[in-house]
């Protein structure tokens, strides 16, 4: 299976918040620069939300909580889309690599 | 469509809150409605929580079979960390997709455990939704568009607000109480309104609505409900509160009443609950009592609980995993709700912990002392139960329960938090869950005027099926609720039992290739050390 690109991913992403973003009063474009808390205005239980819907799009799981929690244990104080992207691709391509050998 | 059928669920529901609210005259739509129906308890399982009942309510099976035993689960069999349950942690089919399979249409309305929603046949507006997903989150996709045109409709109102649901919990301020009881007047008018709207634009033969804020108003405003704590000199203040309260319980009947009309004289009309609802007037630190044991060690930013009110930690579950130094704990409690106990077993999350071998032994060690906690105060028992998990959680998903789960005494939760003191007396008696929950029906067949002894939270589900007139599957735990029926119809439309339920589909988990590998190592090395690894 073929590896998945940072650019494929954050176009993913792109699609999944072009279609709930209309309803938040964000008129923004979605970019790998896009901060996730001080942009799109999310909450915690917004990213845990995001989680299920990217769960949902590649059909699998990915440790979300965990990478969570690092994160604020480094005081990371905003998520960027491409932080998202780098995550999933990761994790992705990990799982490719597993499935394929 | 052959039959019609209509679940209103009610969230936290009890009838030691509904009978005097009916006799009171605050509900008469009710009374009437028990007067031509059946009423009975509705047992609830271990524990007594909204994910697991709901859970076992639509798919018929117990929590060691759906595997939803909390509000949270880990992450994965691996991982110390963990994150809220979803409808992926269903591990049992639900009576949504039974009837889909039927060719039976069903709408759903708020309830938990719907999202990311399965495709079923009909309608799903999930709750426990934060709203700047709920779009995503209907289910068909186009759903949202039309129920956006519902009048009232307040998606920021409608879906579910996090930190509001730990306001109910942990209390919020007095002078939210107006504001906290509106607001959920307003929500459960706009969930009747999408139902309405939904039952006249796509008739389906089961409609289900949940109104959870029973379940809300009873945890902050317990003291305003129950009889037996209402103040007999209340102060304006007080008086204005309980007749809010009241109110709030008024339009909810009123609601109900109207539903019933709307599903007209020749539908079956169910209403049940997740859990029961009773007071708790103290707080127990359980982690603050495994420290004292030896059995846990704070990490050294835990937070510790000062407040005079007692808190339990919900507002930092999801970080619960960093407040306990893991290289000396061995017994944790991870989440206030699932009033369980884990045992940290080297190897099983990847962290320190006790021998495998000496786990029966360790486990045995700590339900002795468990049971043997008394009261400083008093010298009373402070747990009336703890069950392992093979009592509490026997089935196919046991493995991913809490080691033990505790019954506290006044039925409430566990305080996680740090704390000098290991039972807090709470300064205003709040609510919080009984097993005991409420089952009501009415319709064609259904015996009238008839008081029943308890049924169990699993008989729902088979029942629901039975009333569509549509076989029982085998594997569901519960049985139809023969009783609720009069002999003849039973004669007529005799009990079919059916292939079994389908497995829903499981997403694979992820190979973790960013551990901390020097921080596993280092685990790896000390469990070596101690010799539980060649």
């Amino acid at each position: 299976m073929a590896e998945v690109t940072g650019e494929q991913i954050v176009a993913d992403l792109e699609k999944i918040f072009k279609e709930t973003v209309g309803d938040w009063e964000y008129s923004g474009e979605i970019t790998p620069e896009t901060c996730l808390f001080a942009d799109l205005g999310l909450e915690s239980i917004d990213i845990v939300a995001l989680g299920g819907a990217i769960e949902e799009y590649y059909r699998r799981n990915f440790p979300f909580a965990q990478w969570l929690i690092r994160l604020r244990d480094k005081q990371v104080d905003d998520i960027r889309v491409k932080d998202v992207a780098q995550f999933l691709q990761d994790h992705l391509n990990s799982a490719s690599i597993g499935e394929g050998s | 469509m052959t039959r019609r059928v209509v679940l209103i669920g009610l969230d936290g529901g009890t009838f030691s809150t509904l009978d005097p609210l009916m006799d009171q005259g605050v509900m008469p739509f009710l009374k009437g409605f028990l007067a031509s129906g059946v009423r009975g308890e509705l047992l609830s399982v271990i524990p007594p929580l909204t994910p697991p009942g709901w859970a076992s309510l639509v798919t018929g099976r117990t929590p060691g079979n759906h595997g939803v035993m909390d509000f949270f689960r880990f992450e994965s069999p691996e991982s110390r960390y963990i994150r809220p349950v979803n409808s992926r942690d269903v591990r049992c089919e639900t009576i949504w997709s039974i009837i889909s399979r039927q060719r039976l249409k069903a709408t759903v309305l708020n309830f938990p455990l719907m999202a990311p929603p399965g495709p079923i046949s009909g309608n799903v507006v999930p709750g426990w939704a934060p709203w700047k997903f709920l779009r995503r989150l209907c289910f068909p996709r186009d759903l949202y568009d039309k129920i956006k045109t519902v009048p009232g409709f307040n998606v920021q109102e409608l879906a579910m607000d996090f930190k509001l649901e730990v306001r109910a919990i942990e209390g919020g301020s007095k002078e939210e109480y107006e504001d906290w009881i509106h607001f959920h007047i307003r929500r459960e008018k706009q969930w009747f309104e999408i139902l309405r709207y939904l039952m006249q634009e796509d008739p389906c033969d089961l409609t289900a609505v949940l109104f959870d804020g029973v379940d809300k108003l009873q945890h902050l405003l317990w003291r305003f409900i129950d009889p037996d704590y209402v103040s007999t000199h209340p102060s304006a203040w007080e008086q204005r509160i309980r007749d809010l309260c009241l109110d709030y319980f008024r339009q909810l009947d009123g609601l109900i009443a109207e539903i019933v009309a709307a599903a007209g004289p020749e539908a079956w009309v169910f209403l049940a609950s997740d859990h029961g609802f009773g007071p708790s007037t103290e707080v127990f630190y359980i982690n603050a009592w495994l420290h004292r044991q030896g059995y846990l060690e704070w990490a050294t930013d835990a937070p510790e609980d000062t407040s005079e009110a007692g808190r339990l930690g919900l507002g930092m579950i999801m970080r619960s995993p960093s407040i306990v130094d893991w290289s000396r704990t061995t017994a944790y409690g991870l989440t206030p709700s699932s009033n369980g106990v884990h045992i940290a077993v080297a190897g099983r999350r990847g962290q320190e912990g006790i021998d495998p071998k000496q786990y029966e032994r360790i486990r045995s060690i700590l339900v002795d002392q468990l049971c043997q906690l008394s009261d400083p105060a008093t010298g009373g028992r402070v747990l009336t139960q703890v069950w392992t998990r093979e009592e509490a959680f026997s089935g196919t998903q046991m493995d991913t329960a809490p080691d033990l789960t505790l019954c506290i005494r006044d039925g409430g939760f566990l305080s996680i938090l740090k704390s000098n003191v290991i039972l807090k007396p709470r300064p205003e008696v709040v609510g919080v869950h009984r097993p005991e929950g409420v089952f009501m029906a009415k319709g064609p067949g259904i015996r009238q005027g008839l008081s029943l002894p308890a049924l169990s939270i699993t008989d729902v589900a088979p029942t629901l099926l039975y009333t569509l007139g549509l076989p029982v599957p085998r594997d569901l735990e519960g049985r139809v609720a023969e009783q609720i029926f009069e002999p003849p119809w039973l004669h007529e439309h005799p009990i079919r039992a059916g292939e079994p339920t389908h497995v829903p589909e499981v997403f694979p988990p992820w190979t973790d290739h960013t551990e901390d590998k020097e921080g596993e190592a280092q685990v790896l090395e000390r469990l070596k050390k101690l010799g539980y690894l060649e």
